[in-house]
């Protein structure tokens, strides 16, 4: 039984070189020429004749994969799940986060392309990390006929990957940004700020703690709303410029750096 | 409504917010209301630029407004480039993310994620578009007053918004061709999903064109010591086809759509012949195929005089009549089984077929080499009837489909007096571009006041008019955007508002066997 998949592809086969015939027969070809290869007569315009006949190769090879593996053929995709009945062809999909951060991937990428190289690199690294995540998660969501083993799937997959890059990833980004605060402050100043905020973290670890039944939802907008906080700060310490510090000495070991109280 | 079912079976902690719930959603109506709203706001955007341009034109003799040629050109480009990719395009694309899945019987579009990637894409994009608009960039040359990196950036979230509509287009093409429901063939689709399907496929072959045209821009402009293509002295020119005869049809197509589906139901009767209105609208769809008659890369015979161009320009005129006859004809005979009251998106949406009939019959005026209407402020009216014509239907459409989109009423009165003034507005900005092109106004009239046009002549009073055109296109929009917010606080909907029992208001997945749109339950009610 030929599939779908196959018949879409070995119909754009056929519009490719029908396109390939013409273009060529249009083109000053001569006898059979454009329906044998060139294998009797000239093909006419080369390079027209070249690319409709390899888009037509593409689209045959595709046709063959699609029918080889029973691309779209639900007794066949019954059969590889184990399950008696085939799964709907259109799934409902539960809400994603991936096509708004892929978008802001795209968006930090172009923004970066005009304005500085570090954001285009990190605008790439964003879309490499969305990409790979789509992908896994839409192959887990195939893995099986059992929906809740592909979540598991998925879970067993990139949890091990996922938590300690983003701790990794979440933790530079503070450290980094806090130390762009306390650079930008006094010298008694970033004290203050340093105490402040072992203060904060100490104080609200300690409520969460004496608390368990408190809500996760406050937990995460208190968490997310603090990193957010850190994060401008550190945007705008960066923007403002460190404290001035004074090297003093001459040799490249014996000098010490003092700073602006 | 289809919410997905992870959307309606969460419970406490795991019950998403209403920001987390608009940012991660994948339900097709969610991002259909999105496009809406999105293509609204820049709506309203790019008619204040539209409304600045119109205001310095009154007096040709000078720049009140902007100081330069090269502010005001970017503003006049602004609004072009506004109003078709930032507002009509995605007004109609959340109209088909809602309805067309629905109207072919699936239950949500296919590729959901790539649904909401593309949104948030075009989102992103327009944003960084319009940025790059107000901060001296635009589509301006960059050795005037425009700063090159600005230039670039608009460049580049022209892109992102090109992405993001063909991200979406080939989602809702992919829904119409793959996820109809048994026994819904493609002769049998409703107008509105087909004038989608054959807009879309033009859209997917003529906006990479555009893109790459951008592209090429970019790379001169970014690489300007080692590559020289003399692509960044002349954006507008490269892009200018894509807001134009016969492009500009391409954007307006889904109108025939939405008055096709409008009418019969409205007049209770289904069309004379649902297949010829097909036919024609393929037919109008292959004609607006523009992404060839780029004059910037005229190499002999100039591309707008060639025979091409010239019959097509002509071609679409008949095209718009015979669908316009149609609609006509289905209104004439259901006149005896039509409700006494009209609903106010039928006007709409026959105005609208109306609007698109002058606008083609203008450009077939502009392609006459002898009447020298190329470089005129006919392409302006032309453009604004044409554009103003899918606004309308645009307007129409979501009165109509509102209640299905949203979940709740609207008050149609409203949404009729805002359409009304956006009618207004075009007939008058479009009108007194026409008579002002005739008397020899140019397009753009900053870049030489003296090469503008005659301004003894009368054009000023023209424009003048004009400007009170585009105060009410703006007074419209606003409107539109009122009636919107109210409807997010109306009575629920309780479905099938009109009463046609076509396939988008069922709320179960049925099997067709009507060779037309309308169900067999319509038919009864008509007879």
């Amino acid at each position: 039984m030929l599939t779908t998949g196959f018949k879409l592809w070995f119909g754009f086969f056929v519009a490719a070189f029908s396109a390939a015939v013409f273009a060529g027969y249009t083109s000053g070809a001569t006898e059979t020429g454009p329906i044998s290869l060139g294998w009797k007569g000239g093909v006419g315009n080369h390079v027209t004749y070249v690319l409709f006949v390899v888009a037509a190769a593409v689209f045959g090879l595709l046709g063959i994969v699609a029918v080889a593996f029973r691309d779209a053929d639900s007794e066949s995709v019954a059969e590889v799940l184990g399950v008696d009945t085939p799964p709907p062809a259109q799934t409902q999909v539960g809400s994603s986060i991936w096509p708004v951060l892929g978008a802001l991937g795209v968006a930090t990428l172009v923004v970066g392309l005009v304005v500085s190289s570090a954001l285009f690199v990190v605008g790439l690294l964003i879309l490499v990390a969305v990409s790979l995540e789509w992908t896994m998660t839409n192959w887990s969501e195939r893995a099986t006929g059992d929906p809740e083993v592909n979540s598991e799937l998925r879970e067993r997959l990139l949890r091990p990957v996922e938590i300690p890059i983003l701790a990794l990833a979440g933790i530079g980004v503070l450290v980094l940004a806090m130390s762009r605060v306390l650079l930008a402050s006094s010298v008694n100043g970033a004290v203050l700020v340093a105490g402040a905020v072992g203060v904060c973290v100490f104080g609200a670890a300690f409520v969460f703690s004496r608390r368990p039944n408190i809500s996760r939802r406050l937990v995460s907008t208190t968490l997310i709303l603090s990193c957010v906080a850190v994060l401008v700060a550190g945007i705008v310490a960066a923007a403002t410029g460190e404290r001035e510090f004074h090297q003093q000495g001459g040799g490249s070991g014996g000098g010490h750096v003092e700073v602006d109280g | 409504m289809t919410e997905t079912a992870a959307d309606t079976t969460r419970t406490g902690d795991d019950v998403p917010t209403a920001l987390e719930a608009a940012v991660t959603t994948t339900d097709h109506l969610r991002i259909g209301r999105a496009w809406i709203a999105s293509g609204v706001l820049f709506l309203v955007a790019s008619l204040v630029a539209g409304l600045l341009v119109s205001l310095e034109r009154m007096d040709l003799s000078g720049m009140a407004v902007f100081g330069d040629a090269d502010s005001l050109f970017r503003f006049w480009s602004a609004y072009r480039v506004g109003i078709v990719l930032l507002a009509v395009v995605p007004v109609v694309i959340g109209l088909a993310t809602a309805v067309a899945p629905l109207q072919v019987g699936a239950s949500s579009v296919v590729f959901p994620r790539a649904a909401a990637f593309g949104f948030w894409v075009w989102a992103l994009g327009a944003a960084i578009t319009v940025a790059g608009f107000l901060i001296d960039g635009g589509l301006g040359t960059p050795g005037g007053t425009s700063r090159t990196d600005a230039v670039a950036l608009t460049l580049l979230g022209l892109l992102m918004v090109i992405g993001g509509i063909c991200c979406a287009t080939v989602c809702i093409l992919t829904t119409i061709v793959v996820g109809r429901t048994a026994g819904m063939t493609l002769s049998r689709v409703p107008l509105f999903v087909w004038s989608v399907l054959v807009a879309g496929s033009i859209w997917l072959v003529t906006l990479p064109v555009l893109a790459a045209n951008a592209v090429l821009i970019y790379v001169d402009l970014a690489s300007r010591s080692a590559v020289a293509f003399g692509a960044e002295d002349t954006i507008w020119e490269q892009l200018s086809w894509a807001f134009s005869h016969p492009q500009v049809y391409a954007f307006a197509l889904p109108l025939v759509g939405i008055a096709g589906d409008i009418v019969p139901v409205a007049a209770r009767r289904r069309h004379g012949s649902h297949q010829a209105l097909l036919v024609l609208t393929a037919l109008l769809g292959v004609l607006s195929f523009g992404a060839y008659a780029q004059a910037a890369f005229d190499v002999g015979t100039p591309i707008r005089e060639q025979a091409i161009f010239v019959v097509e320009a002509f071609l679409v005129v008949p095209l718009v009549l015979l669908v316009l006859f149609g609609l006509v004809d289905t209104l004439w005979r259901g006149a005896g089984s039509r409700r006494t009251r009209m609903p106010a998106p039928l006007y709409l949406s026959v105005l609208s077929v109306l609007f698109l009939l002058a606008g083609t019959v203008l450009g077939a005026l502009r392609a006459v080499a002898p009447l020298d209407l190329l470089e005129r402020s006919t392409t302006g009216a032309q453009f604004t009837f044409t554009i103003g014509a899918a606004l309308l239907a645009a307007m129409a459409g979501t009165l109509w489909w509102g209640d299905l989109i949203v979940g709740r009423v609207a008050p149609q009165g409203f949404g009729l007096a805002s359409a009304l003034a956006v009618a207004v507005g075009v007939e008058l900005v479009a009108v007194s571009d026409m008579i002002s092109g005739f008397m020899g106004l140019a397009d753009f009239t900053g870049g030489d006041l003296s090469g503008a046009g005659y301004p003894g002549s009368g054009v000023n009073v023209l424009n003048t008019v004009a400007f009170v055109g585009s105060v009410h296109l703006l007074i419209g929009a606003l409107g539109w955007l009122v009636t919107g917010v109210v409807r997010f606080k109306g009575a629920r909907s309780l479905g099938d508002t009109w009463g046609g029992h076509t396939l988008e208001w069922t709320t179960e997945t049925v099997e067709v066997t009507s060779e037309s749109p309308l169900l067999d339950a319509a038919v009864e009610v008509g007879a």
